[in-house]
Order: structure tokens, then C-alpha cells, then sequence
């Protein structure tokens, strides 16, 4: 009785939700004053941005860009502070069995081009699909697969700290020199050059670049510190 | 003017890049730093009070594009007040718990500071920002901060709360994400005072049901009743003095994130009377369970829920009174609650399960600690002269005013649950004799200073509340006033 119950009264809920969902009407013009016009034009003609995404998250809304950079560093924080005792000396790990030659040969050739295509769709983040957190996670991917192939595989904690550190300074610093030379945070003070060129748009690339590096840095981290635990 | 809103979140999130970095040279600098910037947060904050009580609202963009394109961040007499209130707690909780894990390993002590830092930026940043996409990813800061803060003692329960919070708050994150969709979805905007300027235009149905999504996802980190199951296991788990920033700190900025959404995004009445059930359901709920507890921080904690729903009730009163009791309120609440579990962590230090009979006696071997606690408990029960007494008295004048009989009658049962439970424990604490024999801890000298600090607070707001009325007073004008704060932020558009 109790489940029926439940179940009809799921079942209006439902029924009215997807009533409303569906009047949302996602696709059609509802709102001609929004501010997406405004984001089309204004990373044409005054950031010179050929990734309107990239311009969007990075600069327009840039001060979200950095509350999710922090919150993914607190996250890794937080994880570590877990799992610390848990975690086993440098160069021994619970890996089940070992791997076989040819994916120990596979994982060497790859690696660097794994690392190689992170650094790009970071860098080129501007100019085409991707950007900082894409790279930065790819690059992680690289990390991963040495991890899981060689036993004795190990990724200096300290080094990653520092990465870690240097490349969030760095963004938050880029922001405090818009504040103090233009008078607001993350403003852009670097020329924008031309479009579709690997210098343009200002701060932007340079904010990405950092953005990578700290990614990568801190999900290799996390990666390393869940593999790392101990029973 | 010494500095810009902004500074409130660069700062933190600047120290906490260089944290790590500088705590390998150093190890005392994890502690050191996050004082130093909470202190620079408080001092900031009360410049800057200073300069919006003569100019007005302060309202700074972002990145450089005036909103609605850009995100900008709103220093009002309104959001000046929370965050002078939450960056001094941010500051006493960092003081209280200098010491803490002082013998232990660096790496919790680091994770610790760093998370409470952020705790408190996360909150102010809620308060302070004038857009609804970058408070969800302030919502997320602290959301995160605090799973970090809840699981800090490893141990099975702890776990266990934490993990019911990153349940809970997963959800509320889900929701948020759907509300804010809707609203982009009709009006192609995100900034608050640009909704609120089209909030008319918009199909009454979605209207509708965006709110219940924002109410939704908010009540779980405002603990609003049928969403607060995660709070008093948080409470009872994390360290002392976080149950003090929670109490303190992070409630209160969810308070506000509802408060702004009803009182100036959304357009219609019926919201305050809804204000009003679930703050009476809280209230009630959360009270009577109070009452039935055996252990002391979820005693505090379900006083807490309860304490928040009579904020929510005054909010619901929807005039300028009611929003002045409800600030008082808020104020005292933060400052009385973190006294009483400042105190009470010491009351029943190192005892398993800390149940509130482990208080017996207590008042001969720690008087000071003791005599705080009961100012404590005197001034959230509302007795004068403490402070508790006169929030209590106008959130009771404010439901006079508009004839809420009935409210008024609930309210000072319910009160009278809350002397019972309340003068229980301070009756234990100076009438029972000390069983155990384990030796109680002696509170240490920066715990001391921040409890007596708080414990100075209620005793001279109760004997001169014309000290803080007056900011209250221009608090609650300023949020009243909706089409000033609409006009604040977009005429920076010529």
C-alpha cells in the first residue's frame, strides 16, 4: 500500500515537472536583451578570442574559472588529508599483478605524446576546443598509465606541490595586476593582438597555461594518492 | 577608501596557493598565515563599513565588463554587516583553535587552517557576490570545505557524517545547477539585479518552480527542517570550534542566499508566508528534539536548526522590523552559539561520546570556562540583561505589529523548552558532584582570550543595544529597498 502510495504520488510530481521542463522550449529565441549577444560581439571585436567558450570562462566569468580551480584544489587538499596515514612509502604499492612487457613498451612510447597533446589543447586553448582544465586532465591521464604499468613508477610529491602552487600564484596574481594597473581584478593588460593567432586575447592564454599545469598537477595527485593506499 | 571587496576572496585564495610552498620552509607559517589573512579580512571589512556608511553601496565589477556581462560583487550596508560579522568569527574560531594539532603531524594541521580559511572566504563570497552562477561556485567552496573539515578525525563516524553531507550536498548542488538553468533559460541573465529587473516577464509557472529549487537546495546548508539531517551528526563529529564556523559562519550565508533570492530576485508575497511555515516547522521540530538529547554538541546543534528557524520566521514577517529582528538575531546567534560550543568542547574535553552528564560538577574545577558557558546559555534562552534578550523582544514586537498572535504564543512555548534543556546542563554544571576521576583540560590561553572576547560581546550588546542597532538599522533599510540595490548595480551601465 505504502509503495503505491509512493509511487502515484512520484508519479504526479513527475508528470508535472516534465509538463514545465518541456514548456521551457530549449533551442528557441525567448529573450532578445540576454547577454550572449553581448558575449558574441564583445570576444570578437574587443579580445580578438576565436573560442568564444575560452573567452567566456576565462575572462567574462573568469572569477568563476578561479573559485573552480579552488575548489578543485580543496578537493585534492581534503583527499590528502584523508588518506595521509593510509598512504605507502615512496616506490611501494598495492598493484595486483605486475604488467606485461608490451604494455610497459606501449606506455613509454606514449607517454610523451600523451603529455605532448595535453600541452597542446592547453596552450592552443584560445584558438580551438579545449583549454586548461582538458589539457590539464590529459596530461593526468599520461600519469596515470605510468602509474598502473610500473611498479616502482613515482611522482615527487614535493614537485607536485610546487606546480601546484606556483601555477595557482600565478593566477591569482595575473588577477591582481589587472587590479592594481586598470583598477579591476582579472582585467585584461596585455595587448590582444589578432585573431586566430597563437598570441592573442591578452591574458587569456597565459591564465589557461597556468590553469593546465595546476589541473594536471593536482589530479596526478589525487591519482597517486588513492593508488597509494594502503588496505 | 583602503581596498575593494574584491580583496576579500584574492587574498584567501592568493594564501592558500602559497601555503603549501611556504609551509615547507617554515611549518608554523600554516597556522601563522591563515590568521593573518582573517585578521586582514576583518580589518577590511570594517573600513569598508566605514566608507559605505558616508558614500553608499559599493558595488565593484569584475574582469573589467560592467554587469550584466561581468560578475560583480556588492558591498551594501546590508552585506557589510554579514561579512564584518563572519570574518570576526572567522578570526575568533582561528584564535580559539590556534593551538589545535599543535603536537601532531604537519599535514592535518596544514589541511586544517587552509580549509578554514577557505570556509570563511567561500561564505563571505556568498555574501558578497552579485551573481548567481558564482555563488553556486561559492556554494561549492564551502560545501567542500566543509566535507573536508567533517572527516578530519578519520575515524568511522566521522566518516560516516561527512558522508551523508557529501550526499546531501551533491543533491543541493544538482538543484542549484537546475534553478539557475531555468532562470538563464528564460531570461538570459545571471546577475541578481538583472533578474530582478526581469523577474516580471517570466512564465509564472517556471517562476515557480525555480524557487522551489533555489528553497530546495539551499535549506540544506540553511538546515531548514526536512533538509538538516546531515547537521547534527556534522556538528557532533567535526572538531569543536568548526561547529562554531558552521554555526557561525556557514548558515548564515545560506540565510542570505534565500533571504536575497525572496526578498529581491523574486517578485511575489507568497514566499514570506512560506518563510514562515518552515521557519515555525523548524523551530518546533528542531527544539523539541533538543530537548530529548544526551549529548552535548548535538544538544547545541538542534538549538542551532531551531535558532535558524526563528531567523527564518523573522525574515518571513517581510517588514522592516521583522528583517531588523531577524539581523539581531543572526548576530546574536552567531556570537552566543560559538561562546556556548567554544565552552562546551572544554566542558566535556577528551570524554567518549561527550554526553551532557560528563558536565557534573564541572563548575569547580574550570570557574571561568563554566561561568561563560551559563552567560551563554542565559543569553540564547533570552533572559536580560544578555544580548539573546533584546533579539528576542523584537522579533516578538515585529509579529505584535502585524497581529501574529498565534506566532507570538509558539514562539515563547517553544522558548520556554528551551530554558528546560538549557538551565539543565548549567544546573549539572554548579549542583551536581564530578564523578570521574579523569582530570578536566584547562582551556588554553588563546581559547580563553577568544571565549572571554565573545562572552564581553553579549554582556555589552545586553546592556547597550543602541551600540549595534543602528547598523542593523541601516541593514535592514538597505535590504528592503530593492529597486536601490537594482539601480546600484545597473546604472554602472552608462
Amino acid at each position: 500500500m505504502k509503495k503505491v502510495i509512493v509511487l502515484i504520488s512520484l508519479g504526479i510530481l513527475g508528470f508535472y515537472l516534465i509538463d514545465i521542463f518541456l514548456g521551457i522550449g530549449f533551442g528557441v529565441p525567448h529573450f532578445t536583451n540576454g547577454v550572449k549577444d553581448l558575449y558574441l560581439s564583445n570576444s570578437k571585436d574587443t579580445l580578438k578570442v576565436s573560442n568564444v567558450v575560452t573567452a567566456i570562462v576565462v575572462n567574462f566569468r573568469g572569477f568563476d574559472t578561479l573559485g573552480e580551480v579552488t575548489v578543485l584544489f580543496l578537493a585534492s587538499t581534503a583527499l590528502g588529508g584523508i588518506l595521509y596515514k593510509k598512504r605507502h612509502h615512496v616506490g611501494e604499492r598495492s598493484v595486483l599483478f605486475p604488467a606485461s612487457q608490451v604494455v610497459m613498451s606501449g606506455a613509454k612510447l606514449l607517454f610523451p605524446s600523451i603529455v605532448l597533446l595535453g600541452a597542446y589543447v592547453f596552450i592552443h586553448g584560445h584558438l580551438s576546443p579545449g583549454g586548461g582544465f582538458q589539457g590539464g586532465t590529459i596530461i593526468a591521464t599520461g600519469f596515470l598509465l605510468m602509474l598502473l604499468t610500473y611498479r616502482n613508477y613515482s611522482v615527487s610529491h614535493n614537485r607536485l606541490v610546487y606546480f601546484e602552487s606556483l601555477a595557482g600564484i600565478l593566477f591569482v596574481s595575473i588577477g591582481l595586476v589587472g587590479y592594481f594597473s586598470k583598477g579591476s581584478f582579472l582585467e585584461n593588460v596585455l595587448p590582444v593582438g589578432n585573431m586566430n593567432e597563437l598570441f592573442s586575447g591578452g591574458v587569456i592564454g597565459i591564465i589557461y597555461i597556468a590553469v593546465g599545469f595546476k589541473v594536471a598537477a593536482e589530479l596526478t595527485g589525487i591519482i597517486y594518492t588513492v593508488l597509494h593506499e594502503k588496505d | 577608501m583602503v581596498g575593494s571587496p574584491v580583496l576579500f576572496v584574492a587574498i584567501p585564495l592568493l594564501a592558500a596557493f602559497i601555503i603549501p610552498l611556504a609551509g615547507m620552509m617554515w611549518k608554523n607559517s600554516v597556522r601563522v598565515i591563515p590568521g593573518l589573512v582573517l585578521a586582514f579580512m576583518f580589518f577590511l571589512s570594517i573600513s569598508l563599513m566605514g566608507y559605505v556608511n558616508e558614500h553608499g553601496t559599493i558595488v565593484e565589477v569584475l574582469a573589467g565588463w560592467k554587469p550584466p556581462i561581468g560578475i560583480n560583487l556588492v558591498f551594501s550596508p546590508f552585506t557589510g554587516f554579514l561579512t564584518t560579522l563572519m570574518t570576526f568569527l572567522g578570526f575568533i574560531v582561528w584564535l580559539y583553535s590556534y593551538k589545535f594539532k599543535r603536537n601532531v603531524d604537519f599535514e592535518p594541521s596544514m589541511k586544517y587552517f587552509m580549509l578554514l580559511m577557505l570556509l570563511v572566504t567561500g561564505s563571505v563570497g556568498i555574501v558578497l557576490t552579485g551573481d548567481i552562477f558564482n555563488m553556486f561556485v561559492f556554494i561549492e567552496i564551502v560545501s567542500i570545505s566543509g566535507y573536508g573539515l567533517t572527516s578530519f578525525y578519520t575515524r568511522r563516524d566521522s566518516a560516516e557524517a561527512a558522508f551523508k553531507f557529501l550526499f546531501m550536498g551533491a543533491i543541493a548542488s544538482t538543484f542549484l545547477l537546475i534553478a539557475i538553468m531555468i532562470i538563464y533559460s528564460q531570461l538570459g541573465t545571471l546577475n541578481i539585479a538583472d533578474i530582478a529587473d526581469k523577474m516580471p516577464m517570466m512564465n509564472h509557472k517556471l517562476k515557480v518552480l525555480s524557487l522551489v529549487f533555489f528553497i530546495l537546495a539551499i535549506g540544506v546548508e540553511a538546515e531548514i527542517f526536512p533538509l538538516n539531517g546531515w547537521a547534527p551528526d556534522v556538528y557532533t563529529e567535526a572538531p569543536g570550534p568548526i561547529g562554531a564556523a558552521f554555526a557561525g559562519i556557514v548558515v548564515k550565508a545560506a540565510i542570505y542566499a534565500s533571504v536575497r533570492l525572496v526578498y529581491t530576485m523574486y517578485d511575489f508575497s507568497g514566499a514570506f508566508d512560506l518563510f514562515i511555515i518552515i521557519g515555525l516547522i523548524t523551530f518546533i521540530m528542531a527544539e523539541t528534539t533538543a530537548l530529548r538529547q544526551d549529548q552535548l554538541k548535538r544538544m547545541l546543534a538542534y538549538s542551532s536548526i531551531g535558532q535558524m528557524g526563528l531567523v527564518m520566521i523573522a525574515f518571513g514577517i517581510g517588514t522592516k522590523e521583522g528583517v531588523y529582528a531577524a539581523l539581531f538575531l543572526m548576530f546574536n546567534h552567531a556570537i552566543i552559539k560559538s561562546l556556548l560550543f567554544f565552552s562546551g568542547s572544554y566542558l566535556v574535553f577528551n570524554k567518549k561520546n561527550k554526553y551532557i552528564k560528563h558536565v557534573n560538577g564541572m563548575g569547580k574545577y574550570l570557574p571561568i570556562t563554566s561561568v561563560l558557558f551559563t552567560i551563554g546559555a542565559f543569553a540564547i534562552i533570552g533572559l536580560p540583561p544578555f544580548a539573546g534578550f533584546w533579539s528576542k523582544l523584537a522579533i516578538l514586537t515585529a509579529a505584535a505589529d502585524n497581529k501574529m498572535v498565534v506566532l507570538i504564543a509558539v514562539i515563547l512555548i517553544i522558548s520556554i523548552l528551551e530554558a528546560v534543556y538549557y538551565l539543565r546542563v548549567v544546573n549539572r554544571i554548579y549542583f551536581y558532584d564530578k564523578k570521574e576521576k579523569t582530570e578536566p583540560k584547562k582551556p588554553s590561553i588563546n581559547a580563553l582570550v577568544a571565549m572571554i572576547s565573545l562572552g564581553i560581546i553579549v554582556l555589552v550588546i545586553g546592556f547597550y543595544p543602541d551600540l549595534i542597532s543602528g547598523i542593523l538599522d541601516r541593514a535592514a533599510a538597505d535590504l528592503m529597498d530593492k529597486g536601490n540595490y537594482i539601480k546600484d548595480v545597473l546604472t554602472l551601465n552608462k
